[in-house]
Parts: C-alpha cells; sequence; structure tokens
C-alpha cells in the first residue's frame, strides 16, 4: 500500500464537527476491507484511482471530451455518458472536462502533503480541542503509511482520532492504535452470517479486535451505524448488549442513517443497488436508544 | 406617540397618524399588512428578541420603545439646514458683490449639476472653470471682508440652532435629546454635500429604494432659501478651489474607479465623551481657559509670531496648512468658538431641564411625570457639570452626541468604549443601592433606541455604495488595558442583553476579544449573534493594536483603541481618523490595464509584467484619490471648522487647533481598496490558464472577458472551468491567497506613505460597506468569471460560493491578507448556518473558529447567522419581516432598507456558506454558485404575483432548508454534499 510512502487518499474534510471532539479535519483513505450496502462512501471501495462521472455537471451540447478517451468508453448522452465497463480509469478526458463533471477520485499524498492539509487548520485545532480523524474507507489497510505519518502529528501536538471497521488482521491495529488518541470503532451487526451478508465479510475478525483494544485499555468510543431494519433488530441489540457488556464497554454511539449516498451510486463503476430505506424521524433514535438503555447500555445519538 | 412640542415644526402639513402610513407605503409594504396591529409583526420572524412577557417591568418599556421606532416613518430633517441659512442669512452679510453674483451662480449653473447628479450629463469645462472662478472671487472677497474667523461664525451657528431646534420628548423615554426634528429622520447638511440631494428632492418620497418622506414646505424651502445660499460656499462648492483635477466632480460621479465621501463631511470619529462626563462642559471651558493663559504666557515669552506646540499627528510627514489657510488654525479664534458652543450646550441643557419639567406639569400618569421631572433635574446638572450617576453619565454622552450632530455630519461618529467610560458610575450607583441590572438594562437599552434614531441621507448612487441606511455608529465592549489585561466588566454584559432586547440595526456592537477575553462575554456575544442580527463583530487586539502602533500610535494609545463606524480601529477620544474617506476599486486597475490604450499594444509576458503594470496603474489612482481626498479635507479646513467636536477630541484645545485642520493628537485619513479577492481571483485565472497550463493566450481570454463569457458555448466552457477548475482565494489552496497577500500588501504599501493636509498619513484599509456593488455594477466582466455588473467581493471576504470548503479555508485566507499594515480596518463576513450552532455547543464551535482565527491572525470577523430561506421569502414579502436585522458590512441593516441588488447579494452570501470538502467527489457546479443572483431576480418577478405561488416559486428556485439547500449535510464519515443535484435542478428548472 505504502511502498512508495504515499497514501491513497479521496477527501479531506475541513471544519468536521462529528467525528470526535472540536472541530477537526477528516482524512478520508480509499480502499476498504469491507464492502457495506449502505456505505456512505461507495467512492471508498475500490484502493485504487477511479473515475467518476456527475451528469449535472455536464454542460449540455459540450463533447470536448470524447476524443481524450483512448477506449472509446464516452459517449454524448448526458446522463450516461461513461461506459464504466470499458472505462480504464485512466483519468485523459479529467484535464479536458471543463466542468469538473468526469472527474478522479483519489490522490496520493505523502506524509508533507498531508501535514500541510491538515496543518492549514492547526490553530482551530488549538482553540476548539479538535484534531484529525483519519476516515475512509479503512484508514487501518493503509497501516504502513500511518506508522509514517501518525508520529509527525503525535510530534506536533495534534490530537488524532480514526475511525475504523475492525476487519482486518490483529497486527494492523496493534501497529496504529497506540499511535492515536482515539478509536472510533464501528460494530455493524451481531450475527456472523448477516455481516458477510451485508458487508461481504464475516465478523469474527472484527469482534476480536473489538476486544483486543478494549483489553489494552484504548481510548474508545464504539459506534453503530444506524441501518433501519438491517441491524435494528431486537436480536441484534440484545447481542449487541450482551458483547459489549463482556468486553466492559459501556457506551455506544448511535450513527443516525441517512440515504444521501444513493445520488452517489450513477456516478460510478459501482454494482451496488440503492437500498431504499427511508431515513426514520426524530422519535426513532429516542426510542433505540431508550431500547438499549433498558438493556444496560448508554446509547447516544 | 409623544408630545410635540414645536418652535419649529417641519412636516407638519401630515400628522403623526398619516404619517406612519405612508411611511408603510414608503417602505414598499403593502397598505394591508401596514394596518396591522405592530404586534403582528413580531410574530412572524423567528429572530425575534425576548418579548415583553418577562417579569422584569424593563422589557415592557424597552419593547414599547422599539415598536415604536420599526413603526416610525422615514423622514427627511431640514431643521438644521433651515436654522443654519437663517443664521447666516442674517448675521454674517455677505460682501456685496458675492450678494450680486451668487444668486445669478445659481441660476446659470445649478441645472448642470441637476443634470450631471440626475442624469450623469458630465459639467462641460466652461461651467467648471466658470464656477471655481467665481469660487475664488468669492473667497476674495470674504478675506477682505470678513470681520471675525469663520470658525467663530459656524460657532455662533450652531448655539444658534441649539437656541431653536426643537424639542421632542418620546413615550416611555429615559434617556432625550434629539438627533433629528424627527423620530427617524435623515438630516440634510448643505453647507456640506447636501446639494448633492439637489436633483432628487422631487421624488424623494417615491424613489425606489429607501424613500424618505419631504414635505412640500422642505422642499419649498430647501429650494428656494437653502439651496441657492449654499450652492456657491458648501464642500462641495469650494473643495475644487484646492483640486489638482478640476474635472473632480465629473470623475466622482462616474463611480467606476474611486470614491470620496468626505464632501459629505468628514465626521468619522470617537469623541471624547468620557471628559465630557467626568468634566462636563464647565470643566472643558475650565480647561479652555488654561489653554488661553498658557497661550498668551507663551506669546509674551516668545514674542508675537509662535505658532503653539506642533502635535505629534501621525508620522507627522507634512507641515500642516501647506498652501492654503484654515478657518480653525489660528489659535484665539478657536478658543472663542469652542467657547461659544460649550456655552450654547450649557443653555441647551437648560432648555432640555425646562422641557422635561413642562412635559412632567402636563403629564397625567403621575409615574412618568416623576420620570420626568428626574430628567429636569438631571439636565440641571449634566452635562454642564461633572455627572454623578449612571443615568447622568448616559445623558451627558447622549447630549453631547445629539451636539456632535447638530454641528456637522452624522456618519461614523462613534461612542467609543462605553463599557469602560460608564462602569464607574454604573459601579458607584450600585454599590449605593441606587440601581439595579434590570434598570441599567433599561437605561442602556433606551440609550441604543435613541442612538437608532437617525439616518444618513443618501442620493440614489450614493445609496448603491452605501446601502442599508447605517449612520455606522460604533459602540465598542471588551477588549484590555494598556497592561494587556482583560477590561470588561459587568456593564460589557448588560450593554449586550440592552442590545438583545432592542436588535435595532444601530448602533454597531463590536467586541474587542484577546486572549483572556471573559468567556461569559463571549458566550452572550455567540447567544446573541445566533438570533440572528450580525452583532456583536469581533476584534482581535493582538492583531489590531501592532497595526495602530506601526501606523503612529503609542502602546498606551492603540491599546485604547476602539471601533469607529464599522470596521475602523481608530484610537478612541485622541484622534480624527477620517475613516470613511475614500474607496477605491482595485479591479478597476487591473481592468485598465489589462486593457491598455489602442497602440500602447501591451501583452504581457509573465505575471511578474503584471503584478509591475499593476502596482504602477494603483500608485497612479491612488495619487488621484489622494489628490481628491486633500482637496476635500482642505476645503472642511478651510471653510467648515467644527469647533465643537474639536473640544472633544484630544489635542484641538492645547494646540487650540479645529480638527479640520489637523487639531487632533492623531490625523489619519482612511482608505479603502475594495474588491481584493476579485484581483485574486482573475490574476490566478491569468497565472494557472495563460502561463502554467498555457491553455489559451491572454489576449483570447481577455477577448472572452469583454465579451462576458457569453460570446458562444466555448467562453461559457471557459467560464465554467474558470469558476471550477481554478482555486479561489477563500479556499487555502494557495496561490489565490499568495495573490491576495501580495496585492493587499502592495495596496497598503502604496497609500501609506501620502500624508494628508491635517499632518497625518492615510490609512489603509478593506471593508466596503456596499460599494462593492456600486463599483461591480460600472465594471465589465473580470478573468475569474464574475459577470460584468455583479458585485465585487465584499471587504477582505472570498467570493460569494468561493468558499465551499467551509469557514476554516476563508478565516485562514483573511489572514494571508492580514498584518499589521492594514491600519484601517477590515472586514470579514463569515456566513455559518443555524444548523450547526445550536445549543452550547454551537457556542464551542463558534468559540473555536473565532479564537483560532485571531491566534492565527485574524483581524476581525462577523457573523451573518441566518437562514437562507428566511431571506428569500424577506425577499418575497417584506411586510412580514420589517425587523429582520441582517449583517451587511461593517453595519448590520433592515433587510427590508437594502437595494435589490444587495439582497440579492446577501442571499448569495447564505446560500453557499457551508462546511465542505474539497477534491473528488462533491466539488459543486459551477452553474449552481453563479447562477444564484439570476435565480433570484426570477424569485423577485414572481414575488409580485399576489397567490401563494410566491412561495412555491420561491422555494423552488431556492431549494428549502432541509436538506435541498445546496448546504452542506455533515454526516459522521461521510463525504457528500448533499443535493448538489436537486439544487441544480431547480437552478436549472428555474432558468428554463
Amino acid at each position: 500500500m505504502s511502498e512508495d510512502g504515499k497514501a491513497l487518499i479521496f477527501d479531506i474534510q475541513r471544519f468536521s464537527m462529528h467525528d470526535g471532539p472540536g472541530i477537526r479535519t477528516v482524512v478520508f483513505f480509499k480502499g476498504c476491507s469491507l464492502d457495506c450496502r449502505w456505505c456512505h462512501n461507495p467512492e471508498a471501495v475500490k484502493a485504487h484511482y477511479e473515475l467518476a462521472y456527475y451528469a449535472d455537471r455536464c454542460i449540455e451540447g459540450c463533447r470536448d471530451c470524447l476524443p481524450s478517451c483512448p477506449e472509446q468508453a464516452l459517449d454524448d448522452r448526458i446522463e450516461n455518458r461513461v461506459d464504466f465497463s470499458r472505462c480504464t480509469d485512466c483519468g485523459d478526458c479529467v484535464d479536458v472536462c471543463p466542468a469538473d463533471a468526469l472527474s478522479l477520485v483519489g490522490r496520493r499524498m505523502n506524509c508533507e502533503d498531508l501535514l500541510g492539509e491538515i496543518e492549514k487548520d492547526r490553530s482551530f485545532f488549538a482553540s476548539s480541542g479538535g484534531g484529525v480523524t483519519l476516515s475512509g474507507g479503512e484508514p487501518v489497510l493503509q497501516w504502513r503509511f500511518l506508522a509514517d505519518f501518525l508520529p509527525l502529528l503525535r510530534e506536533r501536538g495534534i490530537h488524532t482520532a480514526i475511525e475504523t471497521c475492525g476487519a482486518y488482521p490483529r497486527e494492523l491495529i496493534q501497529s496504529v492504535a497506540p499511535l492515536v488518541d482515539l478509536v472510533l470503532f464501528d460494530l455493524k451487526i451481531m450475527d456472523s452470517d448477516k455481516h458477510r451478508q451485508l458487508t461481504g465479510k464475516r465478523n469474527e475478525e472484527v469482534l476480536a479486535n473489538l476486544r483486543y483494544l478494549a483489553g489494552q485499555g484504548a481510548a474508545l468510543e464504539v459506534r453503530m451505524p444506524v441501518v433501519p431494519e438491517l441491524n435494528t433488530s431486537r436480536e441484534n441489540i440484545e447481542a449487541t448488549c450482551r458483547f459489549l457488556a463482556e468486553a466492559g464497554i459501556e457506551r455506544l454511539t448511535l450513527l443516525p442513517y441517512n440515504h444521501l449516498w444513493e445520488a452517489k451510486l450513477p456516478r460510478l463503476a459501482s454494482n451496488r443497488k440503492a437500498l431504499g430505506i427511508a431515513p426514520p424521524d426524530g422519535p426513532f433514535y429516542g426510542e433505540l436508544s431508550e431500547t438499549f438503555s433498558r438493556m444496560g447500555l448508554e446509547a447516544t445519538v | 406617540m409623544g408630545f410635540v412640542f414645536t418652535m419649529r415644526t417641519e412636516g407638519s402639513e401630515e400628522s403623526p397618524a398619516q404619517g406612519a402610513r405612508s411611511h408603510a407605503s414608503a417602505r414598499g409594504l403593502h397598505p394591508a399588512a401596514a394596518a396591522e396591529s405592530p404586534g403582528s409583526v413580531r410574530d412572524v420572524h423567528p429572530a425575534a428578541p425576548v418579548e415583553a412577557t418577562g417579569s422584569e417591568p424593563y422589557m415592557a418599556r424597552l419593547s414599547r420603545i422599539r415598536t415604536a421606532l420599526l413603526d416610525a416613518p422615514y423622514s427627511l430633517c431640514s431643521s438644521k439646514a433651515e436654522l443654519i441659512t437663517e443664521y447666516f442669512r442674517g448675521h454674517c452679510p455677505l460682501p456685496g458683490l458675492t450678494r450680486v453674483l451668487a444668486p445669478i451662480h445659481f441660476k446659470g449653473l445649478s441645472r448642470a449639476l441637476y443634470d450631471n447628479l440626475r442624469h450623469g450629463t458630465p459639467q462641460s469645462k466652461w461651467q467648471i472653470q466658470l464656477s471655481n472662478g467665481l469660487q475664488s472671487l468669492y473667497r476674495e472677497l470674504e478675506g477682505w471682508s470678513a470681520t471675525r474667523p469663520l470658525i467663530v461664525d459656524y460657532a455662533h451657528a450652531l448655539a444658534y440652532v441649539l437656541e431653536r431646534q426643537e424639542l421632542i420628548i418620546y413615550d416611555d423615554e429615559l434617556i432625550v435629546g434629539n438627533l433629528s426634528s424627527q423620530r427617524i429622520g435623515a438630516p440634510i447638511h448643505p453647507d456640506l454635500g447636501g446639494i448633492l440631494l439637489l436633483a432628487e428632492l422631487e421624488d424623494l418620497d417615491r424613489r425606489e429604494v429607501n424613500p424618505i418622506r419631504i414635505s412640500a414646505g422642505q422642499r419649498r424651502r430647501l429650494e428656494e432659501e437653502v439651496f441657492p445660499f449654499w450652492f456657491t460656499r458648501s464642500i462641495l462648492a469650494r473643495a475644487p478651489l484646492f483640486a489638482t483635477d478640476p474635472q473632480l466632480q465629473n470623475t466622482l460621479m462616474a463611480g467606476r474607479r474611486f470614491i470620496l465621501t468626505q464632501f459629505a463631511g468628514i465626521s468619522h470619529v470617537t469623541p471624547d465623551y468620557q471628559s465630557i462626563i467626568e468634566k462636563g462642559f464647565s470643566g472643558m471651558l475650565a480647561e479652555i481657559r488654561d489653554a488661553k493663559r498658557e497661550l498668551h504666557e507663551r506669546r509674551s515669552r516668545n514674542g508675537a509670531g509662535s505658532n503653539g506646540p506642533n502635535g505629534a499627528g501621525f508620522d507627522g510627514t507634512r507641515s500642516n496648512g501647506a498652501g492654503y489657510s484654515s478657518a480653525g488654525g489660528e489659535q484665539e479664534g478657536f478658543y472663542e468658538a469652542a467657547e461659544i458652543t460649550l456655552r450654547a450646550g450649557i443653555a441647551f441643557a437648560e432648555r432640555w431641564s425646562d422641557r422635561c419639567r413642562l412635559e412632567a406639569g402636563r403629564c397625567k400618569d403621575p409615574h412618568r411625570a416623576r420620570e420626568l421631572l428626574e430628567l429636569a433635574e438631571i439636565f440641571r446638572r449634566v452635562p454642564a457639570g461633572p455627572a454623578e450617576t449612571f443615568h447622568e453619565a448616559l445623558q451627558s454622552l447622549f447630549t453631547a452626541h445629539v451636539i456632535v450632530h447638530q454641528e456637522s455630519f452624522q456618519h461614523g461618529v462613534s461612542f467609543g468604549r462605553i463599557d469602560q467610560y460608564l462602569y464607574p458610575y454604573y459601579r458607584r450607583d450600585l454599590e449605593a443601592g441606587k440601581i439595579t441590572p434590570g434598570r441599567a438594562i433599561e437605561l442602556l437599552g433606551c440609550f441604543l433606541g435613541k442612538a437608532a434614531e437617525q439616518l444618513p441621507l443618501f442620493n440614489t448612487m450614493a445609496t448603491e455604495y452605501f446601502s442599508g441606511l447605517s449612520s455606522a455608529s460604533g459602540l465598542t465592549l471588551g477588549g484590555t488595558d494598556s497592561e494587556g489585561r482583560d477590561a470588561s466588566n459587568e456593564l460589557s454584559l448588560l450593554l449586550l442583553r440592552a442590545y438583545d432586547h432592542m436588535r435595532l440595526r444601530q448602533p454597531n456592537l463590536h467586541l474587542r476579544v484577546h486572549p483572556d477575553s471573559s468567556a461569559e462575554l463571549l458566550d452572550l456575544a455567540y447567544e446573541t449573534l445566533k438570533k440572528g442580527g450580525g452583532m456583536p463583530a469581533f476584534f482581535n487586539d493582538e492583531a489590531i493594536v501592532p497595526a495602530l502602533e506601526k501606523l503612529g500610535a503609542s502602546h498606551e494609545h492603540a491599546c485604547d483603541y476602539a471601533v469607529v463606524g464599522c470596521v475602523e480601529w481608530g484610537i478612541a477620544r485622541r484622534s480624527f481618523p477620517a475613516a470613511g474617506a475614500a474607496f477605491l476599486s482595485l479591479p478597476a486597475v487591473l481592468d485598465d490595464i489589462l486593457h491598455p490604450p489602442k497602440g500602447a499594444g501591451a501583452s504581457y509576458r509573465s505575471m511578474e509584467e503584471i503584478a509591475v503594470a499593476f502596482e504602477k496603474a494603483l500608485q497612479y489612482m491612488v495619487q488621484e484619490a489622494v489628490d481628491g481626498n486633500d482637496s476635500i479635507e482642505k476645503a472642511h479646513a478651510a471653510f467648515r471648522p467644527t469647533p465643537f467636536l474639536s473640544t472633544i477630541v484630544d489635542g484641538c484645545i492645547t494646540k487650540g487647533r479645529d480638527v479640520t485642520a489637523g487639531g487632533a493628537l492623531y490625523n489619519s485619513s482612511g482608505m479603502q481598496g475594495v474588491g481584493l479577492a476579485d484581483v485574486a481571483d482573475s490574476l490566478t485565472a491569468i497565472e494557472q490558464l495563460v502561463f502554467e497550463e498555457k491553455r489559451l493566450s491572454l489576449s483570447e481570454l481577455m477577448n472572452a472577458v469583454d465579451d462576458d463569457f457569453r460570446a458562444g458555448p466555448g467562453q461559457e466552457k471557459l467560464r465554467v472551468r474558470l469558476a471550477v477548475k481554478v482555486p479561489k482565494y477563500g479556499q487555502q489552496s494557495g496561490r489565490a491567497e499568495y495573490w491576495a497577500a501580495r496585492i493587499a500588501r502592495m495596496y497598503c504599501a502604496t497609500v501609506r506613505p501620502h500624508g494628508n493636509p491635517r499632518g497625518g498619513p492615510y490609512a489603509p484599509g478593506f471593508w466596503t460597506m456596499t460599494t462593492h456593488v456600486g463599483f461591480g455594477a460600472r465594471l465589465g466582466a473580470l478573468p475569474s468569471g464574475r459577470h460584468a455588473g455583479r458585485p465585487l467581493c465584499d471587504g477582505i471576504s472570498p467570493a460569494n460560493g468561493a468558499d465551499r470548503f467551509g469557514p476554516t479555508a476563508s478565516l485562514m485566507s483573511a489572514v494571508a491578507a492580514s498584518g499589521d499594515h492594514v491600519a484601517n480596518g477590515a472586514a470579514l463576513n463569515e456566513k455559518l448556518d443555524p444548523l450547526y450552532l445550536q445549543g452550547e455547543a454551537g457556542n464551542r464551535l463558534m468559540d473555536g473558529l473565532t479564537r483560532g482565527y485571531f491566534s492565527a491572525g485574524g483581524m476581525q470577523v462577523q457573523y451573518n447567522i441566518i437562514d437562507p430561506t428566511v431571506l428569500i421569502d424577506a425577499k418575497a414579502h417584506p411586510e412580514r419581516h420589517r425587523d429582520l436585522v441582517v449583517r451587511i458590512s461593517g453595519y448590520s441593516a433592515y433587510f427590508n432598507d437594502l437595494t435589490e441588488a444587495m439582497k440579492d447579494d446577501i442571499i448569495a452570501r447564505s446560500l453557499h456558506g457551508a462546511p465542505g470538502g474539497p477534491a473528488c467527489m462533491d466539488v459543486r457546479p459551477a452553474d449552481s454558485l453563479h447562477a444564484t443572483l439570476d435565480v433570484s431576480t426570477q424569485v423577485d418577478h414572481n414575488a409580485d404575483d399576489e397567490s401563494g405561488s410566491a412561495v412555491s416559486v420561491s422555494e423552488q428556485a431556492y431549494p428549502s432548508a432541509d436538506d435541498k439547500s445546496g448546504r452542506t449535510v455533515d454526516v459522521s464519515g461521510q463525504v457528500d454534499h448533499n443535493a448538489d443535484d436537486e439544487s441544480d435542478g431547480a437552478v436549472e428548472n428555474s432558468r428554463r
């Protein structure tokens, strides 16, 4: 992943407030070990550059990109300009497009580049008790890069958090966890078969890694991305509570579901399907955390 | 409606009740809405202040005063104009020849001025020459025939006004005094630039934007008596005598490259109200006596001819008075005049005392009668003598403020560090058990209401540049003492609370912040801001004090800075900073060098060549503006001294010299650079597309610019590329910030070495009021992709829509352009989405932003926290949002008082104030960024519909607030700028 000392990043969001304390810069790493059906960032899954096409940005009547494609993967229909089956993600069309309707998701950044982006908001980290959150994708997969990079942040006194799904061998988190100040750990669904069905992988590794982190006494926030119906069943809630109690974890953060990711699908070479789940309204989360608390787990939205 | 004690009536052709109705229609309200009870308005706006339902009785009083002020019509105040005309006609006989020539002069040439003002027809060369020739003659004749210094005439004129000005007491008020003779009045100053209204009196009450009521009698008196008299002797008339450019008036009317404001008056000052409160007018008179004695002693020691002490003017780069004579430069005359005005002030307070007693006698409500008797007693003591109580201090302060306003122009006359100098009186009363915090809020609320009772009177052109009707009275809270310790106190909090009850458009609230600022004070400020209104604004002591020191202030005086008017950091009480003197359009400079005269054939081979050409053209334009402003300031010194104001600006009494002639300890003139971000974005675009990517040649780019990017699909693609693929100032990508910083420093380094006629420096700043709209309307397209005629960027803010990487990126971009070179203020508009700011977490967020920005070197920031849908609704339905206050530039205004262009600008600002991320999945399409103004125009057309369809159209055109507004929804761990699709779709739809 990091043979050249570079990470594959697909976005950097400044002034983020929901992924750790204070004003934060969130770095989104590209490439993930899971492929969750509700994933908010479908462009994060593949560990390589990929072309994205935004039909809404395309300029009516503009055909500038067509000759630029060596694979003849471009067509002049606005709604469906890219034939993703032929596209090799070479990016030759990107520079030609004046409107950024064609763009490459992902850029390779070395420690220095990334540090430069992060340091732009350093005074706000200091003034708000914020810092950096590594997200994705699955940042831990780029652990070699992180082993170089995280110490640079620590040297500078910048608070670090990492958002992780836990689906990777223990060694990876073992090398990364000591270098961060806070681990935000996603716990999706307890039944391993269902886990495989919905995310592409069984969850034994995930649970083992979570148990390990809890055992190490790492600063840990366990979070459950709520997907109505898929992981809000009574059985799953009970199993979650049981597991966390055994691991000695007393709190759970519920991440509300939103469906905005579905708008991203047509832009990508993705065979993922829209779930068509409507975001639940207000009382839903209150009731959900009630249910958790009746089972002895403090769950907050 | 309060009882009106009428010595002179004006606007009396209408009864107050009629006035209220005609006001409603004058402000563009539907008659039906105006007929509703005043209370109904406040049910609509979500940001309405705490209602008068609380247990504290003061809330009810403040609420009633607030309603009365919101209901009051905007009216012309001509009483001062008429009184000084009367005085000069009766008491200062003109030389015989002038008496003969001046009326002929007026008859012959006023039409040319009318056409110039009304239709922009330039005045011809011979008209200008003839006029200037006659002016020189009048001046000669005046010089021969004068029996006493002009400054003494003006002192008597002020006394005459104070003896005769009607004294009006309104219901409920605990602080009295009238900034004008109307509840909300726009005074006209014929002795300064009032004649600029010459061409507009006929439809002043019918003009589209900011109609002002004028009675037939007022108009007749102004046109027949006032204007003919001042036509030949106002500042507007006399400034050309000192101008190097005889075409100055024509240049200014073009309004494309720069504008000069001080025709209208200098003002923009923080007077030493503290001394009035502490010493009273009698104390000031004693000081003048001492100064006079000293002068005589010195004279007798040194023999005649000594010029007295030469004050440590800012920098002192120029000798004062070179090449022109000043009316206020002669010491005996100055002292005599100052004494006349102070005595007149004492007599004025006695009139007020009698007036309050009389009113008390007539009052049927015994409680109110007691209040009025108390006021009568207060006026017996202040401002003649030192104040003893908090109430006395406030009344003394406001009375002095009124007198300043009766003397001269009313723009930017600021209160300074009011929580500092009033605190001892509050403390003393509190300890003596004479006051409670609630009573203090009540008194402060009354005071804030009084300060909102005036408007500037702008002609239509000036309205474009200074939309929002702000008189820009600044009021500064917080900050440090000279040792760097936090100086805020309980009164700072009480003032914010009082503001929270009033929520009027002025005065401007400014909060000085430093690392040890009280958390309680800042939290209250955030809470206050979260309800809308844009006040207070934040100022960074750590960055501003060094900038003032660099301008020449001592450390102690720099630490005592207060904000003048909008955002101009100035030395309080000791300076005459003339902070709003000039505004220069930086993009016009760029436009000039990219369009070299035919034959010059400039083709730039590198960015350096462009930068060099820009600097040269900038130097030329700054020189022009300096020459123009110098001539105006010289005219003020020669013809319109302000002796009363001079007694309350430190330095004048010691030097025996008027403020207009350099009497203050510090004397600068403010010169603002407008459109910094437009220049930075344009240079970045040229650099990237022409010189780096070599995508097209400069002349190809300029052809598209000249075609306004509208000649064919190729140009539209180019414009989209400019908008989407070229980084903008505000995104912290590097190059745009580099150019912004370089141009900012270049501008400051160009302006700063110039000296003004008062012996001080020109002080560069970056704030705009709404000059960015006026300049923008007169400028073609720019290489940044901005279309012709669109507003430029305001203050040091990024272009609308460019701030899509969130507030921290735009704040840090502003830091790049900031530094101690910015001597006269900078305004950064930062819009925040109310969605993020709820509760205590919202306060922490604002605190993190503000303190983080300041610790990095930011100088000033003002937050507009408003839901764009409210603004859109307010544009469509002004009657529902009469009290909607929005931040404009360094000041706030009622949304309804803005020009249509400015309303659109504010809406566009608020639509794209969302945090976001760079790179791949989420760059918002260019079209939606730039199409918003088109859309808003669309909304406006539809808004005229009677039916509810206007609402649905506006909701369609502007996505509604939930998840379609083009705003980012910050969802944990998710990269998405929601609804690109929906919002663009809506834009597309509305265009079709």
